[in-house]
């Protein structure tokens, strides 16, 4: 069948929505979008070029620059996979406040994606209660680990420091702060009539299709598969951990899917303060020669590091598999063809919750 | 001082329009600049509004240690904005490539090898605070009796 193309219309690389760098090109007949392609490279900087042949102390802090938006886990998965390879157990307070910390980043991440969701369907109001909301997050990030986005906080053998019960007493009550607000906020969400016009039915991804182009993440989970790396993780199944399913595959799946998990991690994380007992959170240990691959759950989906190294700890070979860009390709090629309006296709975009900066490292 | 130099000195000081562009940063910066934002840190009470249109703009933020795309893309789009101008490098990526500037990389710090930079915040990242009180402490210099100056 011939195809009419009207016009080829360029998004980007630099456009008001994005917050990275990217260029997305549709076919489009009239406002009906043909077919798109995502158009990668602007951020690249070679990181896993950089990280060969440098000792484990250096590579940590560059696992952790990968991605500024999800660094804790960038952190955790490296730690915990030079950690698999040495046979370093951490000690079981160190193993909870891991869980606390990738929660609570999990959580600003989350909270940022349906920020930019709200404020790209130009729901103003949303999108700066969720953003305020984050900061409260942010805060607790910055009294356990000492800083905002790149905390390093994770280290082989435990964590950098413990947590204090008065610092424990102030999470709590900033987890109960999250959880009364979040949750008149997801109602304004869900009974927003105008909200529901510009997501409901919208940039819809099948179980098939998520399934064929291997989608990971909340993407995924939100048509319908269960699949999370967390469910594999030993502190995550005493934690009795569980996915978040949805089923519709729509923009206000995915978005209600990343709330849901909000309320998962805040659970999460009160239940890890009260199976946490007192003891050293240093463990210690020395890094040797191995190989492995080794995959956690990155707020957008599955990470995998693979990863080899010699008896002084250096690293020879490092690649980085992140969950972004399957998640950009089933978007590009599953979600965004057949949308109806060029105006969807900001939010389309921006509801499958890309990191460029992941992406190309 | 002219009436007119006095009105425009009265309207800049008061609207002060920002464009970032991420010229290869990990996103830790971006997000710092998403989150001044926030009704917390409220940059728009100071009358500093995020447009991220280059055309628009009066303040660029540059994030990021320069990846070889943006050789050709970065200098058009500094030109693109009117005058009068500036640019401010945000976190040590554009001033010394931070991490990333190690043998076998991609990228080529600093940015100031390719647009002029007014200033630089260093930090990984810096605060959003230290970002607002950058742009409000370097706006004035600038565009206070900007066109009597450049009589």
């Amino acid at each position: 069948m011939k195809k009419t193309v009207d016009i080829s219309l360029p998004v980007g690389p630099v456009h008001p929505l994005f917050k990275e760098p990217c260029r997305i090109k549709c076919e489009t007949r009239g406002e009906y979008v043909l077919s798109a392609e995502v158009e990668l490279g602007y951020v690249k900087k070679g990181i896993e070029r950089i990280m060969r042949g440098r000792p484990w102390q250096e590579v940590m802090f560059l696992a952790e620059r990968v991605c500024g938006i999800c660094s804790v886990i960038h952190n955790y998965t490296f730690i915990e996979a030079v950690e698999k390879i040495s046979g370093i157990i951490p000690p079981e307070r160190a193993a909870y406040l891991r869980v606390i910390v990738n929660e609570l980043d999990r959580m600003q991440s989350h909270l940022l994606a349906n920020y930019s969701y709200c404020y790209t369907i130009e729901h103003e109001t949303l999108a700066m209660y969720v953003l305020n909301l984050r900061e409260t997050v942010m805060d607790q990030l910055e009294l356990i680990t000492g800083a905002r986005v790149t905390c390093a906080y994770i280290i082989p053998g435990g964590v950098r420091w413990d947590l204090p019960d008065d610092r424990a007493e102030s999470l709590k009550s900033a987890l109960d702060h999250i959880d009364s607000e979040l949750t008149r906020f997801v109602r304004i969400f869900e009974t927003g009539p105008f909200i529901a016009l510009r997501s409901k039915g919208i940039g819809i991804l099948t179980k098939e299709a998520a399934e064929a182009a291997y989608a990971v993440g909340p993407t995924a989970r939100a048509s319908g598969i269960s699949v999370d790396c967390r469910s594999d993780h030993p502190t995550y199944q005493a934690l009795g951990f569980s996915p978040v399913v949805r089923h519709e595959g729509d923009n206000y799946a995915r978005i209600m899917a990343r709330f849901d998990e909000v309320f998962q991690s805040v659970n999460l994380i009160r239940s890890a303060l009260l199976k946490m007992q007192p003891g050293p959170v240093r463990g210690g240990g020395v890094i040797q020669a191995g190989s492995i691959q080794y995959r956690m759950e990155a707020p957008r989906g599955e990470l995998l590091y693979d990863l080899v190294t010699d008896e002084y700890g250096r690293i020879l070979e490092i690649a980085i598999q992140t969950p972004s860009i399957m998640n950009i390709q089933v978007c590009a090629h599953e979600m965004l063809t057949d949308a109806e309006s060029a105006a969807d296709i900001t939010s389309i975009f921006i509801s499958s919750d890309p990191c460029i900066a992941c992406t190309e490292r | 001082m002219s009436i007119i130099q006095k009105l425009k000195n009265t309207i800049r000081s008061r609207s002060i329009h920002v464009c970032y562009v991420n010229v290869g940063s990990c996103n830790g910066c971006d997000i710092e600049i998403l989150a001044c934002l926030s009704p917390r840190y409220d940059i728009e009470q100071y009358g500093i509004y995020v447009h991220n249109n280059p055309r628009e703009a009066d303040v660029l933020l540059i994030t990021g240690a320069f990846s070889p795309q943006w050789e050709d893309k970065l200098k058009p789009l500094w030109e693109k904005i009117p005058h009068p101008k500036v640019a401010v490098a945000i976190g040590n990526c554009p001033i010394s490539g931070c991490v990333f500037n190690r043998p076998e990389t991609l990228v080529d710090p600093p940015v100031s090898k390719h647009i002029p930079i007014a200033a630089e915040i260093p930090g990984c990242p810096p605060r959003p605070t230290e970002i607002i009180s950058t742009i409000l402490s370097l706006a004035p210099l600038i565009f206070k009796d900007y066109e009597e100056k450049k009589q």
